[in-house]
């Protein structure tokens, strides 16, 4: 107890330099609770959305996973009927989906042109759980599958009706493209053939990310039809409740005997999540450390000073009896009533920043996200994401910063022989 | 006495023997140094069997890749040089499909999309139909004669025709194959194999010629094989149903008005 009040005493004794602690605590803290937030926001958000429509789980045939780069049509699910039966039987799975995506060129004129773009095909359904397409769809709405027509290359003519696509607002402006045109999709069939369909646009989408605004969506039977893979798909993507799930999910259904000639993988087991996941939880790492390193070096230099200043009441403390043990606890608890007062402001001063400035407003990266590949499709405006939970966790980060700063000046002040001190006046 | 006589005659006769041998070496090498043929004479023979004023011809392709085997059936149309075309008759898919080659030019008509569109630059390199033939091997005829020099290397056999072997380069950069190294049927004169390089010496495709037949005053290869050595287990055949040259061709199967009758 008296330790406790000959710290807080300290603390009060020389005003100046306790708020200069408190206040490179309270710095460090909030700077804290803003990185965790935006890691959690920027990069945790990232993960989830590209994983959302990259799959949380695929099932692939082998070769395709090999060179998926390529995006092998000839590689692909013959008939993915009984797969996507036998997946949605598999305890954890909530949604399976087939898919195409396939690059092609895009016409609306005569020439084929240089106008190259990725043309996923799926169930509308699938394009809602993944990126919620018609709600950013701008103008016009969201294609309907018409089976009269999306089971077939040729649509819009002989009384067929047309088929229908919904066009990212990149694309459109690339090829000259508006609501109601014609557009051409220019690509291949499974065995290499020359393959072309004519789409009507429905609908404009901005999805906020450059690459996404690149992409022509269409009905996966449009696509079975150009790449001539009749109810066959390339991809297979599962879904659990959470993304936390794949892994389980992947495993139950790497259990089944029937998918056993499928490369079956959830989404942080493939490039580029397999990497990324690490890369990011190294630079956080790095990045709290190097705050947490900083702010000690501060309240080292001041609880160094203090110690210095008071070198002969120290010697005269240790005289009248106060051990080295407790002459340690004294300057780190008076560390950490600093800290403790610094790192409240700095919790409170983080998360109201992270929240209105990260969370809420979001910050831009304009161009920057047009770098990006197709499949780490970022939004151009990253928002943060701040939770209760990195209140107490900035707060006790805090702490380490005061215990880690104030050690060494406690050891050395343990270190002051009386009759020394006491013969320094100081 | 009957053992004996034939080493006796053997003996006897021996210098008459290597008499005989070194006459027909010398009369034998004469007679190739004088038969053998400037890659100009071997080139002009090849453009005669090869280059054609106008052919018509029905065609079956077949493109195998891994266990995938996919049949064409085409009534493809040819006039001199710099002019082409091609109808899918089947699969199914396919039918209707209408290639014309003007020049550098190439328009297609697809059926599904009902509009003639122009493909030009790289994509005239890429392969016809998924297959290992670029559309620029099966819809051009320029003359080789115009297009490549080179020199014989020497005598080979291919599938058992004796056949000169030629080392040709390209005289201009925009040829598909720089160098080619071909084996001209001797008897024939039909590139009976050829060995297709890019510009860095990499092997491209191995195309064979085969089942020669006289179609009026020409030879004509029935068959052709291309073996992709890029892409491994892509093999394409090619297989004349029937071919007519010289026969006259109306101006409009030349024309975008015959891609959309």
């Amino acid at each position: 107890m008296l330790i406790l009040s000959l710290a807080l005493r300290n603390a009060r004794r020389n005003t100046l330099r306790s708020l200069l602690t408190g206040g490179m605590i309270m710095f460090g803290v909030a700077l804290l609770t803003c990185g965790m937030a935006w890691t959690k926001g920027a990069f945790g958000g990232i993960l989830e959305k590209a994983s959302n429509v990259m799959g949380p789980v695929r099932i692939v045939m082998p070769e395709f996973a090999k060179k998926e780069q390529l995006m092998p049509l000839e590689d692909n699910i013959a008939d993915v009927g009984p797969i996507l039966t036998a997946v949605k039987a598999t305890p954890g799975v909530v949604g399976a989906w087939a898919r195409i995506q396939m690059p092609v060129t895009l016409t609306v004129g005569d020439d084929i042109g240089e106008h190259f773009a990725l043309v996923q095909g799926a169930d509308p359904e699938w394009f809602q759980r993944a990126i919620d397409l018609e709600h950013h769809v701008t103008s016009g709405r969201m294609f309907k599958v018409d089976d009269d027509a999306s089971g077939q290359c040729a649509g819009g003519h002989h009384g067929r009706p047309p088929i229908e696509a919904v066009l990212g607002v990149a694309a459109a402006e690339a090829v000259g493209a508006k609501l109601g045109d014609d557009l051409i999709l220019d690509g291949q069939t499974q065995d290499g053939s020359i393959s072309a369909v004519k789409v009507k646009i429905v609908g404009l989408s901005e999805l906020g990310s450059s690459a996404q605004n690149k992409f022509v969506y269409v009905s996966l039977a449009t696509l079975q039809c150009m790449a001539d893979i009749p109810g066959g798909a390339t991809e297979v993507l599962i879904y659990g409740k959470t993304l936390d799930d794949a892994g389980d999910v992947a495993n139950a259904l790497k259990a089944n005997p029937a998918m056993a000639k499928f490369t079956i993988s959830p989404w942080n087991d493939r490039p580029p999540f397999n990497s990324i996941a690490g890369i990011i939880g190294a630079l956080a790492t790095i990045a709290v450390g190097v705050i947490v390193f900083i702010t000690a070096l501060g309240v080292l230099n001041t609880m160094l000073m203090s110690v210095m200043e008071r070198t002969a009441e120290i010697g005269v403390m240790r005289a009248m009896g106060i051990g080295r043990l407790q002459t340690v606890v004294l300057f780190v608890v008076e560390a950490m009533g600093i800290a403790a007062l610094g790192g409240v402001a700095g919790a409170t001063l983080g998360a109201v920043v992270a929240y209105y400035g990260l969370e809420v407003h979001g910050v831009n990266l304009g161009n920057a996200v047009n770098k990006m590949p197709p499949g780490l499709a970022l939004d151009a405006v990253i928002h943060g994401d701040w939770e209760p939970y990195m209140f107490f966790q900035a707060f006790g980060l805090g702490l380490v910063m005061a215990i880690v700063g104030s050690a060494l000046p406690a050891v050395r002040a343990s270190r002051i022989e009386p009759v020394e001190a006491m013969r320094s006046r100081r | 006495m009957k053992t004996l006589l034939p080493a006796i005659l053997a003996f006897a006769l021996a210098p008459l023997r290597v008499l005989v041998v070194l006459v027909a070496a010398i009369v034998g090498v004469g007679h190739a140094r004088a038969a053998t043929p400037t890659v100009a004479e071997l080139l002009a023979k090849i453009d005669t069997n090869m280059t054609y004023d106008t052919r018509e011809s029905y065609i079956t392709m077949r493109v195998t890749k891994a266990d995938r085997v996919k049949e064409y059936k085409m009534h493809s149309y040819g006039r001199g040089q710099d002019e082409a075309a091609i109808e899918y008759l089947a699969p199914s898919r396919d039918e209707g499909t209408k290639m014309l080659k003007s020049k550098d030019e190439l328009w297609m008509w697809l059926p599904s999309v009902e509009k003639t569109q122009k493909i030009s630059g790289h994509m005239l390199r890429q392969g016809l139909m998924g297959s290992d033939m670029s559309y620029e091997d099966m819809m051009d005829a320029a003359k080789w004669q115009t297009m490549y020099s080179g020199v014989v290397s020497g005598e080979d056999s291919v599938d058992g025709r004796k056949c000169w072997k030629v080392e040709l380069t390209a005289t201009s950069a925009d040829v598909s194959y720089p160098k080619r190294t071909i084996w001209v049927d001797e008897s024939a004169y039909i590139p009976v194999k050829q060995e297709l390089y890019a510009l860095s010496g990499t092997l491209l495709k191995t195309w064979t010629m085969s089942d020669i037949r006289t179609v009026g005053n020409r030879q004509f290869p029935f068959k052709m094989t291309v073996v992709d050595e890029v892409q491994t287990g892509s093999m394409t055949e090619l297989i004349f149903d029937s071919v007519t040259f010289a026969i006259p061709l109306q101006d409009e199967v030349f024309s975008t008005r015959w891609l959309e009758r």
